[in-house]
């Protein structure tokens, strides 16, 4: 394997999991939603380093879906969410 | 002589997707480095929607080169603008409507705040969105 390609896999799955590691601890719900746009995000950029490493395209409308429809949730979230949430600050 | 029928060398492309990769792939990791480091909604907000956008950038410029001909990169460039403009267009609107409610919410750290403009109008009503 390219050790180039084990670094970039690397690095794509520490900041995985240091957006998962914000979406657990919070503290608020809007902190939660800001890391699942982030997460969403890299998926979105997992998704173009295998078309552009592999060179292929088959994936491409999956990339624009999610970059059309990606943006509601945390809008959503952040337009709904309680005035004040009970959580310490 | 037809412009779209050159080909790039094989070793240039590949260097140049892979590093585009690379560069990408450590803004990702800027951005949630910065989400797990910073302190309030609004400083996370920052790191949240601004490396990750220029890497989502880089990595739709490296999937347009990595089709080799001119003609090919053309067409990338035309398939992957999409998700680009649509991802610059979205993500200051959804930081905005998260920045907004975090400031009504009080999840920010008021000291930090060198001027608070929007003091006067804090009492919004409910369905101001």
């Amino acid at each position: 394997m390219n050790p180039l390609l084990l670094v970039i896999m690397v690095v794509f799955a520490v900041a995985a999991i240091l957006a998962v590691v914000r979406i657990v601890i919070g503290p608020s719900i809007l902190d939660r939603a800001v890391a699942a746009d982030v997460l969403l995000t890299e998926v979105m950029c997992v998704l173009g380093a295998d078309m552009a490493i592999n060179h292929h395209t088959r994936t491409l409308p999956v990339l624009i879906v999610v970059a059309a429809v990606g943006v509601f949730g945390s809008i959503s979230v952040a337009r709904y969410v309680a005035r004040r949430d009970n959580t310490p600050s | 002589m037809n412009v779209f029928e050159w080909r790039i060398p094989d070793a240039v492309v590949d260097t140049a997707v892979w590093v585009l990769v690379l560069i990408g792939a450590l803004l990702c990791l800027t951005a949630a480095i910065g989400l797990l480091r910073l302190r309030d909604v609004p400083n996370r907000l920052h790191a949240a929607t601004k490396p990750q956008v220029l890497g989502l950038l880089l990595i739709c410029l490296a999937i347009a080169l990595s089709q080799r001909s001119v003609i090919g990169i053309v067409l990338g460039l035309l398939l992957v603008a999409p998700v680009v403009l649509m991802q610059f267009a979205t993500a200051p609107l959804s930081a905005h409507m998260v920045g907004r409610q975090a400031y009504r919410n009080g999840t920010i750290d008021e000291r930090s705040l060198v001027v608070d403009e929007l003091a006067d109008s804090k009492r919004t009503p409910p369905a101001a969105g």
